[in-house]
């Protein structure tokens, strides 16, 4: 087999047991691997709870890791959430994905509860369990250090023992497993890490096609401004976009209360590389490197970071923005709802937290202390037990990153049709309603965004299973990686055939999400964004958004789905109709 | 949609590169819409009934190139491959279909092919492109494929003459009548650019347009910039030069801000161009006759290097213009042109398009890209010419 290894590690941790099996091979071609694969190997479990023992924790990679295709050593944890309650899946790149898959596995899937501590090693020989009450407690630091010996490590921090509900599984790399809590569902699984080290390759099935294909997908990189350009992320990071972002009006600040952030030029990329000495840092294999480290080899926050730790508390403190992102990697807490959650108790009871309040109440948050037992339940269920429900900033209670909707009505839409929350990243408008890739749309119409949204939700679906990163296609296109994958696999795919498997992938997880009882009522935006304005500047208004042009513009995106008026499948056996 | 179809359907016959009864737009949202010349309509939505993106365009070129390239290929060839640089860099190759290969509904076929790659051509039919998210992206793909089999019949005929029956005829025609002169005349400029962002700005909209109407850019890419004080203006990534209007970044010649981000790709070169020249504006285009010759080498058939467009060290001549290689964006191009351009205030880049400057203004740089296209376009059908255009003549 060419591209995948066909092994799946199946560990029980209730009865202490890792056993690798089969995979049947017309499933690895009909959902590819990464998300694909998670969400299929969930097909059984979804309405398990998040905290129950037989709920599955999924690690998949996809059939390019290992084979030096650009971005693709990635993998994609897959799980329900305990904070949004929907099917759950978040890609995450570093060493781990490719020492997995060099261990000679397309997945491992996690079930049962251990009665102690253990962490799990893979090896290409021997697969085990271990005990790990010594490292119970530890920070992520710590424990990468103690097992790195292994290989490659993935671990929970103390927030992912504790059940905060937005904790993070983090690679030791300082990648992380983010937003929707899977750390805590590792927690409760009473798993502490996972170390693989293999030293497998990857059989292409044509090398001189591949060769040709990932020559295209450099010559598209490189004549890309935002990835290779001169300002663009590979230079910066993704905090290049916070220039940008603040010249739109969309930056989000003070809880989403404005758009503007006067002193945001502190924690912009220039800003970043002068004060922090950023240098190159990324995932294995990636040639975009975006990941900034500091001179001593910090990693250094994201855009979403630097915005929510920054503005969004009213915070212009660079180095304090940078602390907090260490002290979230270390204590394995999602910096986006975190941060998140902070701004919307900063509303709720008045004052914002200052930088030095913030580093203390993470802390609190990892170890349910104070204050911090409220806050680890995410921004939303905090938000309604002060009795002020309105100040969630949250859709499904994922916390919305850091692209206000009223700057970009496709990114409206798309956090609400998302299937695991309020994420930019299922569908991605900012690429063509900000970075004008492939064309520019305009931000401010609802015209033809159902339809495009629905594609690029298909597109991304795809891309989650190859697994690439989706920074990629701020150049190449699926026609390109349909090359990749064609060539390493030796199994015919193309953009169409690609996308085909990203609609069932997405249409899966609607279900799954439907079945749990999720509807129309799930799909909404928080109402400021209907009935407050943004900031206005350089010529640029943010008004409210239309919410009858928006109810209208979601109905449309019902119609191309195939749903019923209330989001729903009807009568339809979805399941029924697909492999 | 219906506004962008017709604002689409309206580029293609401005630019002349489509019928005018030969147009047709299918788009989709939640339903699926389609106009224009009726069969073409009909197949258009067929087509795009069967694919997960937004719109479609089948047209009739203007040009019957694309045919005869059909015409001209071997049997057994599925597909024709662009030399051009920006062509190749985003289509890599474009298939067709053959006439007797149509037979009952081609709206499966096509989107088949459509599944794989943004454009086809369809024997005797015409130029069917994909836009994956807008109706304006169907379009580029299609001038794209227009533009690529432009190119390409041009340096074929070069190469091997007229092979067909009727297609010298044809040539003729499209050199006669098709063929427009090019000149600046009639055009207005600002004659020494002041350092003002408002004249700045007006002025790159107007030459911008300028360079679409006279038929300097393939679909309405290319780039354009002006320098003022610390500051470069440059049009955005993926901007139409006719449309320039908001579409214009202002970058900071110390990279204290990333507002640029959007910026053209080739900003690098823009950057190092005003570093090495001091000029004042900076035009690029992809004028056809520029691309056509700057791919013809005395030296191919003994030269060792094979992917010329990027690898050729060597800086050839065109009318006293220099010709290099570079890839787009990051790749070699912003490190070639810069040290060439200064003297003769014009570049060519292999396959690719002309990069001209202005010491003072756009009015100098517009003539220059003229000057260029039309030294080319003379150059080439006196090449023609001294081969008769033909090596088994019809």
């Amino acid at each position: 087999m060419y591209g995948w290894t066909g092994k799946l590690l199946h560990v029980d941790l209730t009865r202490g047991i890792c056993e690798r099996r089969e995979i049947p091979t017309e499933i690895l071609h009909a959902y590819l691997g990464g998300r694909g694969l998670g969400v299929r190997l969930m097909r059984d479990y979804f309405r398990l709870g998040p905290f129950e023992p037989d709920l599955p924790l999924i690690f998949a990679v996809g059939p390019l890791c290992g084979s030096n295709s650009p971005t693709a050593a990635r993998l994609s944890c897959v799980s329900r959430s305990p904070l949004t309650g929907t099917i759950y899946d978040c890609s995450a790149g570093g060493r781990f994905a490719w020492r997995l898959k060099a261990a000679g596995l397309d997945a491992v899937f996690i079930t049962g509860k251990s009665p102690q501590p253990v962490f799990l090693s893979i090896d290409p020989a021997r697969d085990e369990l271990h005990p790990a009450q010594l490292l119970w407690g530890k920070g992520v630091k710590e424990t990468v250090a103690a097992l790195s010996e292994r290989g490659s490590v993935t671990t929970i921090g103390p927030a992912g023992e504790n059940g905060v509900l937005f904790a993070n599984i983090m690679m030791g790399e300082g990648n992380s497993i983010g937003r929707g809590g899977l750390g805590a569902v590792m927690g409760a699984k009473g798993l502490k890490a996972i170390t693989a080290q293999g030293d497998g390759t990857t059989a292409i099935a044509d090398k001189e096609r591949f060769d040709r294909a990932r020559g295209d997908v450099m010559r598209l990189f490189r004549a890309s401004p935002v990835i290779f350009g001169e300002l663009g992320i590979a230079e910066y990071g993704t905090p290049a976009l916070v220039d940008l972002m603040a010249q739109r009006r969309m930056a989000p600040t003070e809880n989403f209360r404005s758009t503007f952030f006067a002193d945001s030029g502190n924690y912009s990329g220039p800003a970043i590389r002068k004060e922090c000495g950023a240098k190159k840092e990324g995932c294995y294999g990636c040639p975009i490197q975006c990941k900034k480290a500091s001179a001593a080899g910090e990693p250094l926050p994201e855009y979403e970071t630097v915005n929510h730790f920054g503005g969004l508390n009213g915070i212009s403190d660079l180095h304090a923005i940078v602390k907090a992102n260490s002290l979230c990697n270390e204590l394995g807490l999602d910096t986006i709802s975190a941060a998140a959650t902070l701004s919307a108790f900063g509303e709720a009871r008045g004052r914002f937290p200052d930088a030095a309040e913030v580093a203390s109440l993470l802390a609190d948050i990892a170890y349910r202390h104070g204050q911090g037992e409220l806050l680890s339940l995410g921004s939303r269920r905090m938000a309604e037990l002060l009795g002020k429900p309105e100040l969630s900033m949250s859709v499904k209670s994922l916390e919305l990153p850091a692209y206000d909707p009223r700057g970009a009505y496709g990114m409206a839409l798309a956090y609400v049709t998302s299937n695991r929350g309020g994420c930019h990243l299922r569908a991605y408008p900012i690429s063509h309603e900000i970075l004008r890739k492939p064309v520019p749309t305009d931000r401010f119409s609802f015209s033809g965004k159902a339809r495009i949204i629905k594609i690029a939700e298909d597109v991304n679906a795809a891309v989650d299973s190859l697994v690439a990163c989706k920074f990629a296609f701020f150049g190449a296109t699926l026609e390109e990686y349909g090359e990749l994958i064609s060539a390493v696999t030796g199994v015919e795919y193309g953009p169409e055939s690609l996308k085909a498997i990203g609609e069932r992938i997405y249409l899966t997880e609607r279900f799954y999400n439907c079945a749990n009882g999720f509807s129309h009522t799930h799909d909404m935006l928080p109402r400021r964004f209907f009935e407050e304005a943004g900031s206005a500047g350089e010529g640029i208004d943010v008004p409210p958004i239309d919410r009858a042009r928006f109810e209208e513009e979601l109905q449309k995106y019902y119609r191309i789905r195939g749903l019923d008026e209330d989001g729903r499948f009807g009568d339809r056996d979805l399941l029924a109709e697909l492999p | 949609m219906r506004d962008q179809i017709s604002k689409y359907t309206g580029k293609l016959l401005a630019d002349r590169s489509a019928c005018v009864d030969g147009i047709a737009f299918a788009a989709q949202d939640d339903v699926l819409i389609a106009a224009g010349a009726p069969e073409l309509a009909a197949l258009a939505g067929a087509t795009l009934s069967r694919l997960n993106s937004l719109a479609l365009v089948a047209a009739r070129p203007s040009l019957p190139f694309a045919d005869f390239l059909i015409a001209r290929a071997g049997q057994g060839e599925e597909c024709i491959v662009p030399q051009d640089t920006e062509t190749r860099t985003f289509l890599h190759d474009i298939p067709f279909l053959r006439r007797k290969d149509l037979a009952g509904d081609a709206a499966p076929i096509l989107a088949r092919l459509l599944g794989n790659r943004k454009g086809v051509i369809v024997e005797g039919v015409g130029i069917v492109a994909v836009g994956a998210i807008t109706v304006e992206q169907s379009f580029i793909n299609y001038s794209s494929v227009f533009h690529s089999t432009f190119v390409k019949y041009l340096q074929d005929v070069l190469v091997d003459g007229f092979l067909l029956p009727g297609e010298r005829e044809a040539f003729d025609s499209f050199r006669q009548e098709w063929l427009r002169p090019l000149s600046a005349s009639g055009l207005d400029f600002v004659g020494a650019l002041s350092l003002e962002k408002e004249e700045i700005l007006a002025e790159i909209e107007r030459v911008g347009r300028y360079t679409v109407e006279r038929g300097l850019v393939d679909s309405f890419f290319g780039n354009i910039s002006a320098v003022a004080g610390e500051r470069i203006y440059i049009s955005q990534t993926a901007a139409s030069l006719d449309e320039l209007k908001g579409c214009i970044d202002p970058v900071p010649a110390d990279n204290s801000s990333t507002t640029g981000i959007t910026a053209s790709s080739e900003l690098l070169a823009h950057r190092k161009i005003y570093e090495q020249t001091g000029a004042r504006v900076i035009l690029h285009g992809h004028p056809k006759f520029s691309v056509v010759m700057s791919m013809l080498c005395d030296k191919k058939a003994e030269c060792a290097i094979k992917d010329c467009w990027k690898d050729c060290p060597h800086v050839r001549e065109l009318g006293g213009t220099p010709v290099v290689a570079g890839e787009i964006g990051a790749g070699g191009l912003a490190k070639r042109v810069p040290p060439v351009i200064g003297a003769s205030g014009s570049a060519i880049v292999y396959g690719h398009g002309v990069f001209t400057l202005g010491r003072e203004g756009f009015g100098e740089a517009f003539a220059a890209m003229v000057d260029v296209e039309n030294f080319c376009r003379e150059e080439y059908f006196r090449r023609l010419g001294s081969t008769n255009g033909s090596k088994s003549d019809c």
